[in-house]
């Protein structure tokens, strides 16, 4: 096993030494994970408000849909993805699949699914009175809205982060409508599949410790803002 | 409702009717009516509604069915709300203060309004002076005491001049001091033509400054069962007190105006 140890030895030294592919990967993992979390997340929190706030019919039916879709695996979203957009499917024309457009389509679809729920429990625990307090303080309801939504700011960015690191992390559906194409669409989680299975660790390896450092970092920024959030 | 007053009311609901969910009727209410520098008193048992009823006049809770008198014209409450929201504040018995500073809350309902900034700060300013909260400004207000908290909520509704005032158990966990000074506020805002309604377990503390009184029964406004106390010579005091402390504070207003 003395493989492993000088694998880890190497993908030090690609990171290090700033190996143009490896940082290629890593920047189109972020570019793409970073454009879905910042597209689907207002949405999908502007939709749990109404979720959570707006009374209309098929409310409570449409919540536990989105609770069960929360565990949805990627693989099949990635597969609705593609039969969307594969020559065939309804937006064939775009000629989309296999561009970072797709892994970006896809990732919206995860993360908007992950938002919903989460961001439905945070609001609809919270306190009524600021909703109350807002309107009867003259504020019209978009105003209102984004009161409740900066009182619960904590809460509602700790979702988002964790929604992050769920899209950033995945592989099924960025594989699969992403294609894993060197130096355009091939992220951090398909570089790691494939590296490994060639038995190339080096990159694998370097590629984790990125994912890790990232997970690592989230996580001291979360619980510097769940602490903040608790002095309150 | 009493048939003496010669102005109009600020606000009339006729025919209020709220049901729970369950189907339960909650509020059958043929009049009620709020009236300028005038305090409305409404008694009753917990979850007899006192609380929904306030909601639905502030205009938070939709009823079933209201008509609303506002402004000499007589409108379906949902119609009549968007007109009178702006004059009419509702305060929970605990005040919910936003996550900011002390300033920022008071701001709240001054934005939107169509002033300039200058004009905010000014008014947000000389609010917070008159009610003892310039130390305060900068603090944000969760780390504030229940008493400080109540304070800022007051503050930050009459910052807006608003012609009416729902208040939902002012007197709620209070002690002596403070029931009092709300008392003194309620005989001021009254003085100030600000109509108020206000919801109490306690009698007490209202003796001498509520002009009507109804209790709530079974979705009813009916005739309290319990009477307020007479304004007996302890309360004829109390009153006096109080006048003069209206006094001094309308003078030490006109003072700092000026």
């Amino acid at each position: 096993m003395d493989g492993l140890g000088e694998a880890t030895f190497r993908a030090l030294h690609l990171l290090v030494t700033g190996d143009a592919e490896l940082w290629n990967i890593i920047g189109v993992s972020f570019r793409v994970s970073v454009s879905a979390i910042l597209i689907s997340t207002p949405v999908a929190v502007i939709l749990a408000f109404l979720l959570a706030y707006a009374r209309f019919p098929a409310r409570l039916p449409l919540i536990s849909t989105l609770q069960s879709l929360q565990s949805i695996p990627t693989v099949v979203v990635g597969l609705l993805v593609y039969m969307l957009l594969s020559r065939r499917g309804l937006f064939g024309d775009l000629h989309l699949l296999f561009t970072q457009t797709a892994m970006v389509l896809g990732q919206i679809v995860i993360a908007f699914l992950f938002v919903v729920p989460m961001a439905h429990g945070v609001l609809a625990a919270a306190d009524r009175r600021a909703w109350d307090t807002a309107r009867t303080l003259g504020a019209p309801p978009w105003r209102a809205m984004l009161t409740v939504m900066t009182e619960l700011r904590f809460g509602l960015l700790a979702v988002a982060i964790a929604a992050f690191a769920r899209i950033v992390t995945e592989v099924g559906t960025s594989i699969m409508v992403g294609g894993n194409i060197e130096g355009f669409t091939r992220n951090i989680p398909t570089a790691i599949a494939l590296e490994t299975s060639k038995g190339e660790f080096a990159q694998g390896i370097a590629l984790g410790l990125v994912l890790l450092v990232l997970a690592l970092l989230l996580n001291v920024f979360l619980g510097m803002l769940q602490g903040k959030g608790e002095m309150r | 409702m009493n048939g003496a007053d010669l102005t109009p009311p600020l606000l009339r609901f006729r025919n209020m009717r709220k049901t729970l969910p369950g189907g339960r009727l909650l509020l059958d209410i043929e009049e009620l009516s709020v009236h300028a520098g005038r305090c409305l008193l409404l008694t009753g048992p917990n979850g007899v509604g006192k609380t929904t009823l306030l909601k639905i006049i502030s205009g938070l809770e939709p009823p079933d069915h209201a008509v609303a008198d506002y402004r000499g014209a007589s409108r379906p409450w949902a119609a009549a709300r968007d007109r009178y929201r702006r004059d009419v504040i509702y305060l929970h018995q605990q005040a919910y203060l936003f996550d900011r500073s002390v300033t920022e809350n008071v701001t709240y309902g001054l934005r939107g309004l169509g002033l300039s900034r200058a004009q905010i700060t000014e008014r947000v300013e000389r609010a917070l002076e008159l009610c003892g909260l310039s130390h305060l400004a900068d603090r944000n207000a969760r780390e504030l005491s229940g008493g400080e908290k109540q304070r800022v909520a007051l503050t930050r509704a009459l910052v807006l001049s608003p012609r009416a005032l729902l208040l939902d158990e002012p007197f709620a966990g209070l002690d002596e001091e403070s029931r009092n000074r709300t008392g003194f506020l309620i005989q001021r805002l009254k003085s100030e033509q600000v109509g108020l309604v206000v919801t109490s377990h306690e009698l007490l503390p209202m003796a001498g400054i509520a002009d009507e009184h109804f209790e709530l029964r079974a979705g009813r406004l009916v005739p309290p069962a319990r009477r307020l106390p007479r304004a007996g010579a302890g309360h004829r005091a109390r009153a006096a007190e109080l006048h003069n402390r209206v006094a001094y504070f309308d003078a030490k207003v006109s003072d700092e105006a000026g």
